[in-house]
């Protein structure tokens, strides 16, 4: 049953009141029945017809966290180029649908942070989490999904620190969302600000060097390692030690100090260091107070090692775990050229020839392969416990991993995950995972039949081996997402 | 013929057993200081007679419900740490577990990081197991770890079809890539379960399980062990420590739960699993030295920590440093110090199960005390 936008905000509105009464579960169920959003119809689609991974099903499954029923027409009718422009621009593609689905987790969309202490720790990750899931599985902005979920590894923050485990959501927001496409010094820049990153990082309580206090250099050299010029980026000890002055003096108002002005950051000018410092080989003059900040930003963010330390992950990404020498070097020069703009350097690594050449080089990382499951089979799903526990067990649950360096993006680590991916097929295609659900038959019927359907799932025809194994396995469905060609994109 | 991962476990290091006693259990009364009279004196109630307790070193006892711990300290292999526990003070349970669990202020739960950092990292789907319906914070942030009520849970399930796991396994053979390894390593530790959920248990030197859930919770982590999963860690919780009220009544059950649960587990597993397998029991906070008018006591600081197996020290005499309860200053209201801050404990017994481990990744925010 599909609903008209219009039918389905008044619902919504209706709901509002449901929710104000009853909160949050039983807003859900009034909304249950409409959340057959477009895409989620189920129409007939027509399935993968190559031998091979064709150029269109190669760029969904790089630029998505899976193809969904219809998304291969959706390419082959807008073209390939026009198909990554329009994902290159989120904000030109209308995505209602899934903005009303997450609306409800209304501790997102607080403001001012206080407000973000009147949930519980437990709660907000929850939010988080399951609005992740949502948005990854049904947001028409895939290639922002993707990128979110890059920076949000990229400038990790485990919220469960501190008073981050409140104010991470306002990172989420107003560092990672928002600028995850845009110019790497702003994304850089709202990150070094983020009253969560401040907690995260310890950044709160860099001081200058005094009698009873010193520098802590957590987040300079991290700012280092990981953010910017990357662990071989030819920075020292000393640079890192400068940095931490020049970053002395940024303080974040804790919980335990004023629950109204929560994770205010303000730059101290007292606990600040505004001596003349020396970064990366570039004069920081003294007396700049808080604009110490900006120079350090102009000057890790432009230095060419970040240029290619962001191009080797991005081409780890995007290409293979080992991206070709070519690939890394032209991304980086395009990374340079634009001034640090990732859209402009993304368009890039997509007109490349390696990438459009890397067919299934790339295994899923647990996340991806749980949401590409959804996406491909037009699942509903709650986001709840049943699902978020296998994402536990796969070691790959959402704001999670505890070390900045974020959840590492190659095969290698999650190879024993197998075991787990194998339990979710089954639960899955069972349909004994609680708050997951999908409309096999329905599935089959769209797809246009059994092997039209593997067809879907392995982004190609299911080879003649493949064939007899689904008839064999008496549970074709569950051996589908657990074979693997369905671990590769 | 590919070896895979579980063909590996037979020399692999051996699994860390992390027993948590949430509630605040109060150590004093656990590890009597019988040779203290200012314990008598500050607990004329709840006190343990000296003539009751199991004497351990001439000083202090182990209190009687304890008694089937007792032969594990006679062999040498118990270690006890009095006046051990966290620098946190709210004396709160929340708060107390949560900085616990986490390592003090830091992201994840320290066991989690202590399995991330491993060089050995999530090669296993069985990394970390936690007996109950819940996983603790501790584990927070490892590279696969699942709560489990039984072995069961481990399988994919009584319904499969028969003809699934074949095709499965088949198209992993062939699968291109380091996906075929994987693949056949994920098949050999199903096996492996499933030969060990198939048979029935028997617990190996006359171990004797009692029926309630902390035993059975030892158990089915003893037959883990055994069963060479590639488990590196597994946490299980034993409650009901807050004795505010009549403390003997309500501590007494836990205590006998704990030492004949670890009697049993530590006999089940032998001299040699024993020697690769380490078990520590904590306890968020202690207990206020002196009693409450209620024949309990309220929230303390230091508690007692027991270590057993690989890493454990310190046989034949309780750490302590005690503090003379007569004449010492006590901490805060009148409790017992924290001498011995529970992750320099740890330190050895990580360094003993992950050798190259870098214990600084585990324990950002403590400076750890070089081994003495």
């Amino acid at each position: 049953m599909s609903t008209t936008r219009r039918r389905f905000l008044q619902a919504a509105s209706a709901s509002g009141a449901v929710a104000g009464i009853a909160g949050f579960s039983a807003l859900s169920k009034v909304l249950e029945p409409l959340l057959t959003g477009p895409g989620d119809g189920l129409a007939p689609f027509g399935p993968p017809t190559g031998d091979e991974i064709s150029q269109e099903i190669h760029i969904l499954n790089r630029l998505t966290f899976g193809p969904r029923p219809g998304d291969m027409e959706e390419i082959l009718k807008l073209g390939t180029r026009p198909w990554i422009v329009r994902q290159l621009h989120p904000e030109d593609i209308d995505d209602t649908w899934t903005e009303a689905r997450t609306r409800h987790f209304e501790a997102l969309h607080v403001w001012p942070l206080g407000e973000l202490l009147e949930y519980s720790a437990k709660e907000l990750l929850d939010q988080m989490t399951r609005d992740k899931i949502l948005r990854a599985a049904h947001s028409k902005r895939q290639l922002q999904e993707v990128m979110v979920d890059f920076w949000t590894d990229h400038f990790n923050i485990d919220p469960s620190k501190g008073d981050s485990k409140w104010l991470k959501p306002a990172d989420d927001r107003e560092v990672i969302r928002k600028h995850s496409l845009g110019k790497f010094r702003e994304l850089t820049a709202a990150s070094a600000k983020s009253p969560s990153m401040l907690w995260y990082l310890d950044g709160r309580l860099n001081r200058r060097a005094t009698e009873s206090e010193k520098p802590n250099e957590n987040y300079a050299r991290e700012l280092l390692e990981l953010h910017t010029l990357g662990v071989n980026g030819g920075y020292t000890q000393q640079d890192v030690m400068e940095i931490a002055r020049c970053l002395t003096g940024w303080t974040v108002r804790a919980r335990d100090e004023s629950r109204f002005a929560v994770g205010k950051v303000a730059f101290k000018k007292h606990l600040h260091d505004d001596g003349e410092k020396t970064v990366l080989g570039e004069k920081i003059p003294a007396g700049l107070g808080a604009g110490d900040l900006d120079l350090v930003l102009d000057i890790v963010c432009g230095h060419p090692s970040t240029a290619r330390y962001l191009a080797e992950k991005l081409c780890r990404r995007f290409i293979s775990d080992e991206a070709p020498e070519v690939s890394i070097t032209s991304t980086a020069k395009a990374f340079s050229n634009s001034g640090g703009d990732i859209r402009k350097t993304l368009a890039a690594l997509f007109s490349s020839q390696e990438f459009l050449d890397s067919r299934g080089t790339k295994v899923k990382r647990p996340f991806h392969f749980v949401i590409s499951t959804l996406r491909a089979t037009a699942a509903r799903t709650d986001a709840g416990p049943a699902l978020q526990d296998y994402l536990v067990r796969m070691g790959h649950a959402p704001f999670q991993y505890p070390t900045p360096d974020g959840y590492p993006d190659e095969a290698q680590p999650w190879m024993a995950t197998l075991l787990w991916r194998w339990k979710f097929a089954l639960d899955f295609a069972n349909r004994s995972l609680k708050g997951t659900s999908f409309d096999e038959k329905k599935l089959v019927r769209s797809a246009g039949g059994k092997t039209a359907t593997a067809a879907h799932f392995l982004g190609r025809k299911a080879t003649a081996q493949e064939i007899s194994a689904l008839s064999a396995s008496g549970n074709p469905a569950a051996l589908l997402i657990a074979c693997p060609a369905f671990q590769v994109f | 013929m590919v070896t895979t991962f579980i063909d590996k476990q037979q020399d692999a290091a051996g699994t860390l057993v992390v027993v948590f006693l949430r509630g605040g259990a109060d150590g004093l009364n656990m590890v009597v200081p019988h040779g203290d009279d200012g314990y008598y004196r500050a607990r004329p109630g709840v006190g343990i007679k000296k003539q009751e307790l199991t004497d351990l070193d001439g000083f202090f006892g182990l209190n009687p419900n304890l008694k089937a711990l007792a032969p594990w300290w006679k062999e040498g292999e118990l270690s006890i740490v009095h006046c051990a526990g966290s620098e946190d003070e709210t004396r709160s349970h929340f708060e107390a577990q949560d900085f616990m669990d986490h390592g003090g202020l830091a992201a994840g739960g320290w066991l989690g990081r202590f399995l991330r950092s491993r060089p050995d990292a999530g090669q296993s789907p069985l990394t970390a197991i936690a007996i109950g319906p819940q996983l603790p914070e501790s584990l927070r942030g490892a590279p696969s770890c699942a709560s489990i009520q039984s072995l069961e849970d481990f399988g994919l399930g009584k319904d499969i079809p028969a003809g699934f796991l074949p095709q499965l396994s088949e198209l992993y053979r062939t699968a291109p890539g380091i996906l075929g390894p994987a693949g056949m390593d994920a098949l050999a530790a199903l096996e492996r379960i499933n030969a060990l959920t198939r048979s029935s248990y028997s617990p190996a030197n006359g171990a004797n399980y009692k029926d309630d859930d902390f035993s059975s919770g030892l158990r089915q982590i003893a037959r883990l062990i055994k069963g060479r999963v590639g488990l590196q860690a597994a946490t299980i919780d034993l409650g009901g420590w807050d004795s505010h009220v009549t403390q003997s009544v309500i501590m007494d059950p836990p205590m006998r739960k704990l030492s004949e649960g670890l009697n049993a587990f530590a006999t089940d597993l032998g001299k040699n699993e024993l020697a690769r397998a380490s078990i520590v029991v904590l306890t968020e906070f202690g207990r206020r030295v002196a009693e409450n008018s209620a024949v309990g006591t309220d929230h303390g600081r230091g508690s007692v920590m027991f270590t057993l197996g690989a890493g454990s020290s310190g046989a034949g005499k309780v750490i302590a440093d005690w503090p003379d309860l007569s004449t010492s200053p006590l901490v805060g209201p009148g409790d017992l110090p924290v001498n011995h801050n529970y992750r320099d404990i740890l330190a050895p017994i990580l360094r003993k199960q992950s050798p190259a481990i870098n214990l600084a990744e585990v324990f950002p925010d403590h400076v750890l005390k070089s081994p003495t």
